[in-house]
């Protein structure tokens, strides 16, 4: 009889997690924020989802970061200087790293005491990206990019021991605060690289004073530090303001919209404007939003259940939430959900027609309604509205949407496909994450293939566990998102890019010698008509060729107490904590009527 | 002619305590319906068509949705009794596991002592000292996660309290005359064990198999609400589990049936397990 004093034992402990959190007349101010996955770790390097990235960059920083006061999205410096001087063949970058930067107190340091952030820890935590024995996680972002740096990586993947001391060409400190790029081929996307966390700086003793552990003992240059210097892998994370910050000051300039709305009255306060970060991982839609309501959390993304008693005409908020000034914030993402095939699997990589059929037996429009709310834009192929090469008019052939020519198109070509009626398929396994939700989505996913007689099974797993199956190919198909890396549709279309197959972003292993072309020509050009052009080509081009189900590009609502100051939803959220401010006036009075 | 006056046995006695308690029998019934409709159910007589769409999304109980229906209008009368049918089946093949483990094992260390009971001692203390919820998840991840797991992992858990008993009982049984007379007309010590010993503790083995059964139940609840149990088939744990998020929007019904087919056959054969004890336990009995 164990399991009755588990329970006990989780009932005891959420007690004493209110009892907690209770106290509103703490000295200073702290943010409380909700993350509804599980989070790797907090190397730069393995951060390759959006929840990961997210802690990093809170502790971490890299040379260039995204104007948060700016739309449409433009890139700003950070750690350095100035935006870099391009060379005329825009082959050569070079920087200015900032000056007076330290890395965090850390016992790795001589005396404990954080040094100087140079030039070279740039080229040491690029290196360390393309490390082979390190296997990091975000190498297909530079991979054949930079000159010198895939010989490096080949030379040592054969070797023992990696030498970081040995020169890479394209990658160089010129001298204390210069730092040099040398790229092999003109890649126009490659200053949106500098601004995500793969990229960020790490110091090169800290490294290699925690060795495996590096994971958990984030040092970095940020506007906070994890509170007490170690990541523990809980459900709470906590972070204090980093006592040695830089002067970086809170912007006063940016567009019109932010202007008008207050946004930059804070203009020139020293970041960051709060002394506390609590992240709580939820994993579960009601928990996180009942800690909204109660006040526990500073903003969260409306769950689709409470959809319509929060937002009864899909525009605007209820009135009793109104009245406990809380605010709504409407805007589109730069993503895709979809579900993807595992191509390593002749089944699936050799059959078209297959992959046809799953998707136009998929009734798109019922998913829409069941899971968004039907707010989403149903996807028609990989590349989303808001960027270049997304096609406003076209549909895709293959879209299915629940009529009844649907079914019938989709049981022919699964007649063609050699398995009529579903006979001669395996049961086909369908990977998803562990929450009520994406079980749900599976359950529909498996629903929807019934129709045509194709069995599904669809299996739970943690996050860290799913990304680990995906990347070991140990998967049939599965249920995921992908967001904006950087605004530019090639960040979505390298998602099939053959080449960038797992461990890189291609984690269905779709690999199509005619698509790779096109992407190889079109990966170097700079922005212009000929590029999108090609774009277009390759995204209806994806839409027929259907490597994944495509499903759809979502909305995100996200709602927000009123004491919480500063926050824009955004589809780079790297580093914007520092930005936000608690009104601690009215959150106390807040706090009373929730 | 003289009358034979028939002497009742053990088990007679008990068959006639259990029937004049209203209590049990009703409890009896219970179990007995349970299992039939498990039965039915797996021999796809009823609720095969679970998985059907029936009507539109959430609708309320009606005369026509006699549960309601879940978010892809789904029957959530059918998925309670399918429900029925993954409970029924861990708790027996739980209890099955339980008792050939906990009963071989109990017995071996029990009858032989010495090194053999060390060995044996010494491992269900380890066992059971591993937290079984990190056990089970530890299963879960070897043979895939599935109904299989769910068997293997709660029978692989459960033996241990049976198998002290069964222990227990057979130290004492083992110098008691019938075995000493076993031994003297040459009996092996397979026959002891077996033939002779085991029938006399046997009414432990039955009642602690019912009381495992409702646990096993429980327990594979527990394990499908965690998202660790059966998979693709309708489980009450995954039933709870939905209503996390239709709570939110007022729906009641799903978390209802669930917990009510739960609670009524948890009840049932709580109170038959005290009853058994009762009829079997010579010692309670009278007290």
């Amino acid at each position: 009889m164990r399991f009755p004093s588990l329970l006990l034992f989780l009932l005891a402990s959420s007690l004493l997690f209110t009892s907690c959190t209770k106290k509103t007349d703490e000295k200073g101010k702290t943010l409380y924020l909700a993350v509804s996955s599980q989070v790797k770790g907090m190397d730069p390097i393995y951060a390759n989802d959006r929840y990961s990235g997210n802690e990093v960059a809170r502790v971490y920083e890299g040379l260039l970061q995204y104007d948060y006061f700016r739309r449409p999205y433009t890139l700003a410096p950070n750690l350095a200087e100035a935006m870099p001087t391009v060379s005329e063949d825009g082959l050569t970058y070079t920087f200015k790293v900032l000056k007076g930067v330290v890395f965090q107190d850390d016992a790795a340091f001589p005396e404990g005491k954080g040094r100087e952030l140079t030039a070279e820890d740039f080229v040491y935590s690029i290196k360390r990206l393309a490390d082979p024995k390190l296997q990091g996680l975000g190498w297909w972002l530079l991979d054949g990019k930079i000159k010198g740096l895939n010989e490096w990586r080949n030379k040592y993947a054969e070797l023992p021991k990696t030498d970081y001391e040995e020169e890479v060409e394209g990658l160089k400190a010129l001298d204390r605060y210069t730092l040099q790029f040398k790229l092999s081929k003109p890649f126009p996307q490659f200053l949106y690289s500098l601004a995500m966390p793969f990229t960020y700086a790490v110091a090169r003793e800290v490294v290699e004073k925690y060795g495996d552990e590096f994971l958990n003992h984030p040092v970095g240059t940020g506007p906070f530090a994890i509170r007490d210097g170690v990541f523990k892998q809980t459900k709470k994370i906590y972070y204090v303001k980093n006592p040695t910050f830089r002067e970086k000051l809170y912007p006063c300039e940016g567009s019109e919209e932010f202007k008008e709305k207050g946004f930059l009255k804070d203009c020139g306060k020293k970041l960051p404007l709060v002394d506390r970060l609590e992240v709580n991982i939820i994993e579960e839609n009601q928990p996180r939003w009942l800690n909204f309501e109660k006040g526990r959390v500073d903003f969260v993304a409306v769950p689709k259940d409470n959809f319509d008693s929060v937002i009864p005409d899909a525009k605007n908020l209820g009135n009793d939430y109104k009245e406990k000034k809380i605010e709504l914030l409407i805007s589109p993402a730069l993503d895709i959900t979809y579900i993807a095939f595992n191509h390593d699997l002749a089944l699936f990589k050799n059959n078209k027609k297959l992959r046809r059929a799953m998707s136009l037996a998929y009734d798109i429009d019922e998913a829409n309604k069941k899971f968004n709310n039907n707010q989403a834009i149903r996807a028609q192929s990989i590349v989303p509205p808001g960027i270049a090469g997304y096609m406003e008019s076209y549909k895709s052939p293959y879209r299915g949407r629940g009529r009844k020519e649907d079914i019938e198109k989709a049981k022919k070509l699964l007649a063609e496909a050699g398995f009529p009626e579903g006979k001669g398929l395996p049961v086909i396994t369908y990977d998803c994450p562990n929450n009520t939700v994406s079980r749900h989505q599976g359950e529909y996913f498996q629903l929807q293939m019934a129709k045509i007689g194709i069995n599904v099974k669809v299996i739970q797993n943690p996050w860290p566990e799913l990304q680990k199956k995906i990347t070991t190919r140990n998967v049939m198909t599965y249920g995921i998102a992908w967001s904006a890396d950087y605004p530019d549709a090639e960040n979505f279309l390298q998602l099939i890019y053959g080449p960038n197959r797992a461990p890189g972003a291609n984690g269905s292993g779709y690999d199509n010698p005619e698509f790779n072309k096109l992407f190889k020509v079109a990966s170097v050009m700079q922005d212009g008509p000929e590029r999108t052009a090609l774009y277009e080509k390759m995204n209806r081009m994806a839409a027929e060729e259907v490597p994944w189900i495509f499903l759809v590009h979502r909305q995100s609502f996200v709602v927000k107490h009123g004491w919480l100051k500063n926050y824009i939803s955004t589809d780079f959220e790297a580093g914007i904590s520092q930005y936000f401010d608690v009104d601690k006036k009215l959150k106390k009075e807040t706090l009373k009527k929730l | 002619m003289m009358n034979e006056q028939k002497s009742k046995s053990l088990w007679s006695h008990a068959w006639d305590s259990l029937i004049s308690d209203k209590l049990t029998v009703l409890s009896m019934i219970i179990v007995v319906a349970y299992s039939l409709i498990a039965v039915t159910s797996a021999l796809g007589l009823i609720a095969g068509d679970w998985s059907q769409e029936v009507g539109p999304s959430y609708a309320a109980p009606s005369s026509d949705y006699i549960f309601g229906l879940d978010i892809f209008g789904r029957s959530v009368f059918a998925k309670t009794i399918k429900g029925t049918e993954v409970a029924m089946s861990v708790g027996l093949v739980t209890g099955i596991l339980t008792v050939i483990i906990g009963v071989f094992l109990g017995a071996l260390a029990g009858y032989f002592g010495g090194k053999v009971d060390e060995v044996i001692v010494w491992f269900y203390t380890t066992f059971s000292s591993i937290p079984s919820i990190m056990l089970l998840v530890g299963i879960c991840f070897i043979v895939g996660k599935g109904i299989l797991a769910v068997y293997l992992s709660l029978g692989l858990t459960s033996w241990v309290s049976l198998c002290r008993l069964i222990r227990g009982e057979f130290i004492r049984h083992k110098d008691r005359e019938y075995v000493q007379a076993a031994t003297a007309i040459g009996g092996g010590d397979y026959r002891k064990i077996f033939k002779h010993i085991l029938p006399n503790v046997l009414h432990i083995v039955i009642i602690n198999f019912s009381l495992q059964f409702q646990v096993a139940i429980k327990s594979e609840v527990i394990l499908s609400y965690l998202g660790l149990g059966v998979q693709g088939v309708p489980s009450w744990g995954t039933m709870i589990n939905d209503a996390k998020l239709e709570l939110a929007r007022g729906n009641w019904w799903q978390l209802a049936a669930a917990t009510a087919a739960m609670m009524i056959v948890v009840l049932a054969f709580n109170i038959l397990g005290d009853s058994l004890r009762d009829a079997l336990d010579p010692k309670l009995k009278g007290k």
